[in-house]
């Protein structure tokens, strides 16, 4: 059986709450106001956070707590800041990068026949020494290091265009040459021999050669004497029959010296070309560790992530894919060696970033630095032990640079910063205010309410009414405005929250340069970038339910402040009150 | 029944009240019988005490000093939940203001006495409906009070006190709002319902033409007990 008071209580309840319409408007649009902005102003700060998490946090997004790369230490007065290339020499690691770096020279004689096109992709580390991969595997004996994965990130310097004549062609040699040195004089035997053949060739000759002349019979004669000497005071009709006559030995001194003629190449002085040159980065990533990695498959917004294998696929990143005219299934031929596109992906912002990727192991066959990584992502076990492995790293790799998460987030900036601060701080704010507003704007109501129903809650009182049955009355009558306040506020929120994405605000963000924009190559670690993030707020039932439990929690507060000062009514006082 | 058959023993009660410095003896010293269904007048000028005597007596008040029986029962010593339940049950307030609740219709004024006692809702409204009736008022029932004369509005005032059968009916003032003839149609309809109920009645009054109506008469001036007027 329905209990009597049951009925009756909400009879009177919706009559108190009809019956008083303009308080009752008031306290319920005073309450749907707070929770809708409240509604509104959290789904639109976490509508922030989401895009925060995806552009402003790029390691997390990628797995990663910690980056660790080697770089060249830079002096405290910044020293290196300037340098432009070439201006390094001599200071220290510098040198090691220079040389690294130093393959962009172009050797134009190696690019094909003046006049054909050719292309070609040189790949610099830029400021990021490289480092065996294997070395990874040291970081992850670390005591807190979940998981390590390696990248290669290289700063790719695309040139094409027409092969100059650059190269000159001299033919050298050919000279003949005058030698002259001091031999040792013919022995006995050689002399008698050379005798005997001299006289069996003047016999053969007619004897016109005249005296016995013995050539070069002064001792230490030239060799001159020789070229000459051999017909004596006669003139020797054959040179060559009376040179048979010498013995080998000085048979071969005789012979003209000629130089051996060959092709010298110059390079001239620089060619005027048609090349163009243009930069992007490269990444080399470690397909085997989808869940860390320079991008891992969330990244991935359209096709599909590298296979295990890790074959010629290559991802590309949006802007790029863009520039490019780029698409999943398109060829990107590096070098000569084609490799298909099979997946586009948006890049964290101010991590390691590049534009183009590539298994790590295609690109190090590519850049020729086999086995060799410049970044090792890592993993903490745990938040708590970040700071802990980042010290452990820096104290055991010399000359390793660490960069946590939080540093890497720092150096974003832009909009999407801004208006997720001004989310977090003053929208945070701006929610506790409305919603103490409107609370209060409910508690200043009802007190009022009970105060002009002082003589009606004392009748009540003097009718027998019990003191629980009286604030369960003021209560109730807080809790149904609450309700109501609560599912209005749900629909102004709602409202609001699809204003805003009809409106469609976009916001962007910013990754500034690295710390080092070194020899004017750019850190390739961390490119300026930036990001631009549509705003969007979305809406939760846990958000829905929480609205409404706060417009309840206000009306129930409300209620109790009223029926706190309901039930210290004395009856008799309540009573001689006059209206 | 209380003590040599007494509904009400007022033992030297006394109900004080602090006004700044000064001490005001609402009620002072007061010794009183009633009997079970007496009609008791109880006269005097505004300020001379009849309505905080009346809430000693409704339980909806202590005295400073004193003792208050009802039924044998010291109202001193019942908590706040007891008084409650006792006012529910056993007293019919009506009031010079009317006191009505101005949201409520007339029947649903009326149910808001009986409610609490947990009747079942159709009882509720038969029950109501009826007193109403008693008091003449029933094709007024779904009328809000601001849209009842004064002397209706009395009339629901005291179907509402009638409705759960109380024992004693305290009115303060029933027709101090009413003009003449309202005042004493409300002043017969209180003496005849209560009568044909055997409920006790104690009405206050300044009125002299509305006391006399009363079988017994108690005057009082400044707290206290006087001889009645003649």
């Amino acid at each position: 059986m329905v209990r009597s008071d049951r009925v009756f209580y909400l009879s009177y309840l919706k009559n108190e709450l009809l019956r008083r319409r303009a308080r009752t408007i008031l306290t319920v649009l005073g309450l749907a106001v707070g929770v809708g902005l409240v509604i509104a102003i959290t789904s639109l700060s976490r509508g922030l956070d989401q895009a925060q998490r995806n552009a402003l946090n790029p390691l997390s997004s990628i797995g990663t707590d910690l980056t660790v790369t080697r770089t060249v230490q830079q002096q405290q007065n910044g020293f290196f800041g300037g340098g432009g290339p070439g201006g390094g020499g001599g200071f220290g690691g510098g040198n090691e990068i220079i040389q690294a770096n130093q393959s962009v020279l172009t050797d134009l004689s190696k690019l094909g026949k003046p006049g054909t096109h050719f292309t070609h992709d040189f790949f610099l580390p830029g400021t990021q020494l490289t480092f065996p991969a294997s070395q990874a595997a040291q970081i992850s004996k670390l005591s807190g290091v979940a998981e390590v994965s390696t990248g290669l990130m290289l700063l790719a310097e695309h040139q094409e265009g027409t092969v100059p004549k650059i190269v000159a062609t001299f033919k050298t040699g050919g000279q003949r040459l005058n030698v002259s040195g001091r031999l040792s004089p013919p022995t006995q035997a050689e002399l008698a021999q050379m005798q005997a053949c001299f006289a069996k060739v003047r016999a053969a000759q007619g004897g016109s050669g005249g005296g016995s002349t013995t050539p070069g019979g002064g001792q230490g004669q030239g060799g001159g004497g020789f070229s000459q000497g051999g017909g004596g005071n006669g003139r020797p009709r054959d040179f060559g029959a009376f040179a048979k006559c010498l013995p080998a030995r000085l048979r071969r001194f005789r012979r003209t010296i000629t130089t051996p003629q060959q092709t010298l190449k110059q390079v001239l002085s620089p060619p005027q070309t048609n090349i163009k040159s243009s930069a992007y980065a490269i990444g080399g990533v470690d397909q085997t560790k989808p869940d860390i990695g320079l991008i891992t498959p969330s990244q991935v917004v359209a096709g599909r992530y590298f296979s295990a294998a890790g074959g010629r696929e290559a991802l590309i990143g949006t802007g790029y894919a863009a520039t490019h005219t780029l698409k999943v299934g398109s060829t990107l031929t590096l070098n000569g060696t084609p490799f298909t596109v099979v997946g586009i992906v948006q890049p964290p912002l101010g991590g390691q970033t590049a534009d183009v990727y590539l298994p790590l192991k295609q690109l190090q066959t590519l850049a020729h630095e086999p086995g060799l990584a410049n970044v090792a992502l890592v993993r903490a076990v745990n938040g708590n032990s970040v700071g802990k492995v980042q010290s452990e790293i820096t104290q055991n790799l010399g000359g390793a640079s660490v960069a946590s998460a939080k540093q890497v987030a720092d150096r974003i900036s832009g909009s999407l910063v801004d208006a997720s601060n001004l989310a977090h701080n003053l929208g945070l704010v701006i929610a506790i205010v409305v919603a103490a507003a409107a609370f209060l704007l409910a508690i200043v109501l009802t007190l009022s309410s009970v105060g002009k129903r002082v003589r009606e809650l004392g009748t009540l009182k003097a009718l027998g009414w019990s003191q629980r049955l009286v604030v369960r009355q003021v209560v109730g009558e807080s809790l149904a405005q609450g309700i109501v306040g609560g599912a209005l506020g749900i629909v102004i929120g709602l409202v609001a929250i699809e204003g805003v994405r009809l409106w469609g605000p976009t916001l962007t963000a910013h990754s500034a340069g690295g710390g080092s924009s070194f020899f004017g190559l750019g850190s390739v670690a961390s490119r300026a970038a930036s990001q631009v993030v549509s705003l969007h707020a979305p809406v939760s039932a846990e958000l829905i339910v929480f609205g409404l439990l706060l417009a309840v929690v206000g009306g129930l507060v409300a209620g109790a402040a009223g029926a706190f000062r309901a039930a210290r009514l004395r009856p008799a006082d309540a009573l001689r009150t006059v209206e | 029944m209380g003590t040599n058959g007494h509904l009400y023993e007022v033992k030297d009660a006394t109900r004080s009240f602090r006004r700044g410095d000064t001490t005001i003896m609402a009620v002072d010293s007061v010794d009183l019988n009633i009997a079970p269904g007496e009609f008791v007048a109880l006269e005097g000028p505004s300020g001379s005490g009849k309505t905080t005597l009346l809430q000693l007596l409704g339980a909806l008040d202590r005295p400073s000093s004193g003792r208050v029986f009802f039924d044998g029962r010291d109202l001193a010593e019942l908590g706040d939940n007891d008084l409650a339940a006792l006012r529910l049950r056993s007293f019919g307030f009506v009031f010079q203001q009317f006191n009505l609740i101005p949201t409520l219709s007339a029947l649903e004024n009326v149910e808001a006495r009986l409610a609490p006692t947990g009747v079942g809702s159709d009882e509720l409204r038969e029950r109501s409906l009826a007193v109403l009736g008693e008091v003449g008022l029933a094709e007024r029932a779904s009328h809000l009070p601001a849209h009842l004369s004064g002397g209706e509005q009395q009339r629901v005032a005291i179907a509402r006190a009638l409705v759960v059968e109380p024992t004693v009916i305290l009115a303060d003032e029933p027709t101090g709002n009413l003009d003449s003839a309202n005042g004493a149609d409300i002043v017969d309809r209180l003496a005849n319902l209560a009568a044909q109920r055997g409920a006790t009645v104690i009405v206050a009054t300044h009125d002299a033409e509305l006391a006399s109506r009363a079988p017994r008469r108690l005057g009082m001036r400044d707290g206290r007990l006087i001889a009645a007027a003649a």
